[in-house]
């Protein structure tokens, strides 16, 4: 098996699993549907190729949260651009200054197919929202490995400031949200398992995520301070030279 | 002359009254004479003189070491800021005194030495053309080192601060930024533990002006002896300034032989 790795970074992300009408909230983690969703833009998918999608939506699932953002909240009032009226009063929530590595497993092909797309998508790309541009390039890599392997050896992807402010720490704890193997027990329930993007009848089954933790090094780790009690006085006994004489 | 050793209970109050101030401590090593009344002259510039000097090797190892013409009685030290109910015993006595003499006279030119001195880096400067010159403190370790690399206050005193081999240096010599000669890590010297001293003579003089003030740093090195007689007099005389209070004694101690290969 391999795994398509993909970093999410991005000023702002907003990834809704249950959002409806006027209020749009977000998870703390990137959803299943938003990333197939990004990989059939990049792959130019029409909205209701549902066979298209299922193959893309038949790929397991894995995501780690590298930095986790802070939650920011988004009152919309908004006017139509032509009448002048009023849009419907709404909020909005995103996910500010977060980064995530996002896993998908399946056959070796296809996902080179897709990240050859990913480097050259035929829609733009955005994290979660359409106002929510990547910052960086969202590919990273294939790699020949499990899901979970791949996700435990991905350096870790935060920012430089954030990897300083842990830097007391040498190994961080990342969170990992992934879909579970075979014979595992099943963990929460998400509705975000695309199956249908068309307009007319969007649709999406439930999805079960275990969570865990992986240990991920930290490559702006700092010493310890040493105190300046620490540093020894150099030995000195005037008295090593004298004894000799009186014994 | 003699070498006498004694070690601060720091626990106790009269040792921290003490160690505080200089002043004190002077006044008690001067006490642990007999024969030395006090109103008699310490010595002029000539002639053998009490030298000490303390040595915080960690915060509850305090040395004091005393080079003196006479041999002292330390008991009113012992049991002010010492172990006296350790010091009954006749044979240990609370400090340990030896006769110096002997390895004076062993001191030969060539040999090579570990040595320790908290001394008062001091130089004369004048601020501006006609005023008269002042004595200031060097304040920065290259500044203090220069002070004691002084090739005619080496020559004065008897020996040769050793160089380190050219593969154990990390700093080039040369000069500073503002082009005063820098002697980079040449030498086998260390300079640490620079305190600044403010106190004052009496508790009955209080003005700043008449405050005692001066700043004193301990030297680690290795030295060759080039001139024995010179550093005989540098051994009981001193070296530098401020000699009342803790500053000018060097001590001598032998080199450690480095453990032979395969150990």
């Amino acid at each position: 098996m391999s795994v398509l790795v993909l970093r999410l970074a991005a000023p702002l992300q907003a990834w809704g699993a249950s959002a409806r009408f006027v209020r749009r909230t977000t998870e703390s983690a990137p959803t299943k549907s938003g990333v197939i969703g990004m990989l059939a833009a990049a792959q130019g998918l029409d909205r209701d190729d549902d066979a298209g999608l299922s193959r893309l939506a038949a790929l397991r699932f894995g995501v780690r949260i590298d930095q986790p953002g802070t939650r920011v909240r988004d009152f919309q009032t908004a006017h139509h651009a032509v009448t002048g009226k009023s849009m419907p009063l709404s909020e909005r929530f995103y996910l500010a200054d977060a980064v995530f590595v996002a896993a998908l497993e399946g056959e070796g092909a296809f996902l080179d197919e897709l990240h050859t797309a990913l480097r050259a998508p035929v829609h733009p790309l955005f994290l979660g929202r359409r106002s929510c541009p990547p910052a960086l390039p969202v590919e990273l890599a294939t790699r020949d490995s499990s899901l979970l392997q791949a996700l435990r050896d991905e350096p870790w992807q935060a920012s430089g400031w954030y990897q300083r402010l842990r830097g007391k720490e040498h190994t961080v704890s990342l969170s990992v949200l992934r879909e579970p193997v075979q014979g595992e027990e099943h963990g929460d329930i998400l509705r975000d398992q695309p199956l249908s993007f068309a307009a007319a009848h969007r649709r999406h089954a439930l999805r079960s995520v275990v969570s865990t933790t992986v240990e991920v090094p930290n490559p702006r780790a700092v010493a310890p301070r040493v105190p300046a009690a620490a540093h020894p006085v150099p030995r000195h006994e005037p008295f090593d030279a004298v004894e000799e004489e009186t014994l | 002359m003699y070498l006498t050793r004694f070690r601060v209970n720091t626990a106790r109050p009269g040792a921290r009254r003490l160690l505080s101030s200089p002043q004190s401590l002077h006044a008690a090593v001067m006490a642990s004479f007999p024969g030395l009344l006090p109103t008699t002259s310490t010595g002029g510039a000539e002639g053998p003189r009490v030298l000490w000097r303390l040595d915080h090797n960690a915060r509850a190892e305090v040395f004091l070491y005393v080079v003196s013409p006479g041999r002292p009685d330390l008991t009113h030290l012992v049991e002010q800021a010492g172990w006296p109910a350790a010091a009954l015993d006749p044979d240990t006595p609370g400090w340990q005194s030896r006769p110096y003499t002997p390895f004076l006279d062993r001191l030969a030119a060539g040999d090579v030495w570990e040595f320790r001195l908290t001394a008062n880096p001091v130089h004369q400067i004048r601020r501006k053309d006609g005023e008269p010159t002042k004595r200031t403190a060097h304040l920065t370790p290259v500044h203090q080192q220069g002070w004691l690399l002084d090739p005619k206050r080496q020559e004065r005193a008897g020996f040769r601060i050793l160089e380190k081999p050219q593969d154990q240096r990390l700093l080039p010599g040369g000069t500073t930024h503002h082009n005063h000669p820098h002697h980079g890590d040449r030498y086998q010297l260390t300079v640490r533990d620079e305190r600044a001293l403010s106190f004052a003579k009496s508790r009955e003089e209080r003005s700043q002006a008449h405050r005692v003030k001066f700043v004193m740093v301990t030297f680690d090195g290795r030295l060759e002896v080039t001139d024995p007689d010179a550093l005989r007099r540098t051994l009981t005389q001193g070296l530098g300034k401020a000699k009342a209070y803790g500053c000018g004694l060097m001590t001598l101690a032998p080199v450690p032989t480095p453990p032979a290969p395969g150990e």
